[in-house]
């Protein structure tokens, strides 16, 4: 179910409101549907509703997001048995019910590509939330500047507080990817020598996507999409699946890393299609505690149709169709002066890009520090957090393997390699 | 560059420190005023723009627009410098060298299935940690070679437990072959299990106690009269440890040629070893002691016909004499032991002790039926001692007999429980397959059910391991 959230700022604003609190009024029933009211921060609550057979939302909230939390939360709380069955939906849910099963035709409020074109209240309430962005990142512009001139040597006896005020301003100005980015750094100050320059980087580029917003006039449409989407404005899967050219490929499935986040977990697999090279990126979000999208396993080929997310360097993906799933051996393995001048390239278009997928043919070394080596002698450190990587080490014998993993200007952390025999093994 | 004030020896560890990732960072040996660094940038943004200027000077490969205009937030200033350095650093970054590892010589064995080598991950994660050894012990016998990556996680879990089970970390050398050597020579923590790669007599003449046993169990099983001769010439200088791991060697491929042995050991000075004797005598068909306590069993433990069908009737010894005792049986221990657990201890240490033909004989019934045969009070140490002796003798038809019992609805005291466990994973791992065993009635103990999940386990982790393995 909650495979349904649009992106992850959905899922967290959802889980904070899956509360019997925040729904004085909440039913189930009528056929297959929940509805509820949702105390929000406009003085009347919110209405919401949801038909489980579509699924098809409606929420009377402003969100441009489909579904949107209120609806999200909705069926949390539904699935968590926290939501009674009803008698009778109250008129306004039955009257938006009977609309959704009656012609066959939803009403479409919202949300669904294709549609009505945007009308005048959509137009408002989209150049409200660039006014409210474009204040945010001003005042984020403020507080970077202010930082370097105070001096970053304080950074390191700073709490956490100190990058949460920031961030929860960002939140409210409605660029949920930026308070990510920020939220992020509370670690840096401690992650090990040359934290400083890494703390500098960080806010550096994250003025860069603050000047970067103001001059998007000047930009590319593609550089535009990058730009907003680090910013946090999310493009509906709908909307991806309509408007994107789907590629069709046999997508090498190699390699996947789950991370956790403020109580949401997010998977990232990277795919690589055979045909045209392209890497490829898969996302998808989960509660803490409950199972992520399994559909792709490591190792396996899928034959499917891909659609990228409109981007400068188009990375992230939605499998649209999927055709055949078969068993295969490993990948080829590229050499590691490729990656670097392929995550060069890709820098040229979205400097921004801190992760990026490498597939290599190496041998792991120790000296003089865990990294990996490949046929012309050239090396690429580990990232100090994936640790020393002993069951790859073991696993080569000090022969080359093909590794699949993610390239960060602090490291490569393999994710899997394929032993000898083409033996898929998860790092 | 003035340092700020208060910050003294904090701020020079500091900048050592950060000196060197500045190293890292750059990979060039200087970066002097003459060019602009990230470090310079680095430097002015700690200290922060109040108090220090912002570096100018221009960077090779990298050009620099004149972002700033006049009056401009030198804080802004540094930040878009930094950036551009850091897309500049970023996308020029060259491969560092490294020292290659020596190659490690190629095992020939073929490597378990992935299906065995996702239970060895789930046993390391704490699944049946217990099975460890017997699984490792399969895959050595099989001639098959443990998956690498993960040896260096047996490696850790051999170390930690080394005095534990000793025999993990030889079964690691064993099984992993040259990578385990390997890896040993990498990392100085591993480097224990080079002494468990002791191959031949040296394992004997110099190897650990786990050495030295499974050296002796080899010899054994080919050349029972070698292993023999071996032990009676050590006897003397063996310890009581090794003297009783000696008896548990003989109990396999055991002959009456071993009884001179074995009788000599029921006066050892050790009661450890004596009582592993009589066990072991007990086991081998043809012994005197093993008649002497069937004679013994058969005057003690009798068959009645009752009302209700047949009952098992015990009629006790009044105590203990030299003789009964050099065999094994001794009293209850604790001086101011009652009557009845007295006479209990020397049920219990008969029937351990007494081949178990003599009751399939005697009463003419099946160990299924024999098993089955209610006995009043003495039920729980006469389940005790059958187990017991299933156990030392090895006997599947009771081993599976006893489990049964087990399992239809008995009641279980705590000790017979340990006594099943012990059985449990001595027994053949055939009885876990499905269906072979009834499922446990509904009343049954959590633990019980524990312990047949222990034999489904053991049943499907050898047949992973069994013929046909998909890669090499």
């Amino acid at each position: 179910m909650l495979a349904l959230a649009p992106d992850a700022s959905s899922l967290r604003a959802a889980q904070s409101l899956a509360s019997g609190g925040s729904w004085p009024l909440a039913g189930a029933g009528d056929g297959d549907a929940v509805w509820g009211e949702c105390l929000g921060s406009a003085a009347t609550p919110y209405r919401t509703a949801v038909d489980l057979s579509g699924p098809a939302y409606r929420c009377s909230c402003p969100s441009r997001k489909f579904p949107c939390k209120h609806a999200l939360a909705l069926l949390l709380l539904w699935s968590g048995g926290g939501i009674a069955n009803h008698a009778a939906a109250p008129e306004w849910a039955a009257t938006w019910l009977r609309g959704v099963r009656g012609g066959g035709e939803p009403p479409r409020d919202r949300g669904v590509p294709g549609g009505r074109p945007p009308g005048p209240a959509q137009l408002r309430r989209a150049q409200q939330r660039e006014a409210r962005v474009a204040a945010g990142l001003a005042e984020l512009d403020r507080w970077l500047r202010d930082q370097v001139r105070q001096g970053l040597a304080a950074s390191q006896r700073a709490g956490y507080r100190h990058w949460d005020e920031i961030a929860a301003r960002l939140v409210d100005a409605q660029a949920p990817g930026l308070a990510e980015r920020l939220r992020a750094l509370a670690a840096v100050p401690h992650s090990g020598p040359g934290w400083e320059g890494r703390l500098l980087e960080e806010y550096a580029l994250l003025r860069l996507l603050a000047t970067a917003y103001r001059a998007q006039p000047a930009l590319s449409p593609a550089q535009r999409d990058t730009i907003r989407s680090r910013i946090g404005f999310t493009v509906r899967q709908a909307e991806v699946l309509a408007s994107a050219t789907p590629v069709r490929d046999r997508w090498h499935v190699l390699a996947r890393r789950d991370l956790d986040q403020d109580r949401i977990r997010t998977r990232r697999v990277w795919l690589r299609g055979a045909r045209t090279g392209r890497f490829a990126l898969v996302l998808s979000f989960a509660a803490v505690g409950e199972s992520l999208d399994n559909s792709l396993t490591i190792g396996t080929v899928t034959d499917a149709d891909l659609a990228f997310y409109p981007a400068a360097v188009p990375l992230r993906a939605l499998v649209a169709t999927r055709y055949d799933t078969v068993k295969a051996g490993a990948p080829a393995g590229a050499a590691i002066g490729g990656l670097l001048t392929e995550y060069a390239t890709a820098l040229g278009q979205d400097p921004w890009l801190d992760t990026w997928p490498a597939l290599l043919e190496v041998t792991p070394a120790r000296v003089p520090l865990p990294c990996v080596s490949d046929a012309a002698g050239g090396a690429l450190p580990l990232h100090p957090g994936a640790a020393d990587c002993w069951p790859l080490f073991a696993l080569s014998g000090g022969r080359p393997v093909t590794v699949a993993g993610e390239w960060t200007p602090r490291g490569l952390w393999p994710l899997t390699a394929w032993a000898q025999g083409g033996m898929v093994v998860r790092l | 560059m003035s340092e700020p004030e208060g910050r003294g020896a904090a701020w020079t560890e500091e900048r050592r420190r950060s000196d060197e990732g500045r190293k890292h960072l750059e990979g060039a040996p200087e970066a002097s005023g003459r060019t602009l660094s990230t470090w310079d940038l680095v430097t002015a943004s700690l200290i922060g723009t109040e108090r220090s200027a912002v570096p100018t000077a221009g960077t090779p490969g990298v050009l620099i627009p004149d972002l700033a205009s006049p009056g401009q937030d030198p804080a802004a200033v540094l930040l878009d410098r930094a950036a551009l350095l850091t897309a500049a650093r970023r996308a020029g970054r060259r491969p560092d060298q490294a020292e290659l590892p020596p190659v490690c010589e190629l095992d020939s064995r073929p490597v378990v299935r992935p299906a065995a080598a996702r239970r060895l991950a789930r046993m390391l994660r704490g699944e049946h940690p217990d099975l460890l050894a017997e699984w490792l012990a399969a895959v050595a016998a099989r001639g098959l070679r443990l998956p690498p990556q993960l040896l260096p996680a047996l490696l850790d879990r051999a170390r930690r437990g080394r005095s534990a089970d000793g025999s993990v970390a030889r079964l690691v050398a064993e099984a992993g072959g040259p990578r385990v050597r390997w890896l040993a020579g990498l990392n100085p923590d591993w480097e224990f299990v080079l002494a468990e790669s002791l191959a031949g007599e040296e394992a004997w003449r110099l190897g650990t106690a786990s050495q030295r046993r499974a050296y002796l169990t080899a010899l054994r099983a080919h050349d029972p009269g070698a292993a023999r001769e071996l032990i009676t010439g050590g006897w003397a200088a063996a310890g009581p440890e090794e003297r009783v791991m000696f008896v548990s060697v003989v109990a396999e491929g055991l002959s009456l040629a071993d009884e001179p042995l074995l009788e000599a050991a029921l006066d050892d000075g050790a009661a450890f070893v004596r009582k592993m004797a009589a066990e072991v005598l007990a086991a081998l068909p043809g012994s005197a002691l093993s008649q002497r306590m069937a004679e013994r069993a058969r005057r003690w433990l009798r068959m009645e016909e009752g009302p209700r069908g047949p009952r098992l009737v015990f009629f006790p010894p009044a105590g203990s004499d030299a003789a009964m005792r050099r065999d094994g049986i001794t009293p209850s221990s604790g001086p101011r032991a009652s009557q009845s657990a007295d006479q209990t201890g020397l049920m219990l240490e008969t029937v351990a002790r007494t081949p178990l033909r003599t009751w399939t004989e005697e009463f003419g019934m099946t160990a299924a039926q024999i098993v089955a045969v209610p006995a009043g009070d003495w039920a729980p140490s006469l389940f005790i001692g059958w187990c017991r002796a299933a156990f030392s003798q090895r006997d599947q038809e009771w081993v599976t007999a006893l489990i049964n019992r087990a399992l239809t609805g008995w009641a279980l005291v705590t000790g017979a429980l340990a006594e099943l466990s012990r059985l449990i994973r001595q027994a053949d791992p055939r009885l876990g397959a499905p269906d072979v065993l009834p499922g446990p009635v509904p009343e049954a103990p959590l633990a019980l059910r524990h312990e047949i999940e222990v034999l489904r386990f053991r049943y499907e982790m050898l047949k992973e391991l069994a013929h046909d393995h998909g890669d090499g």
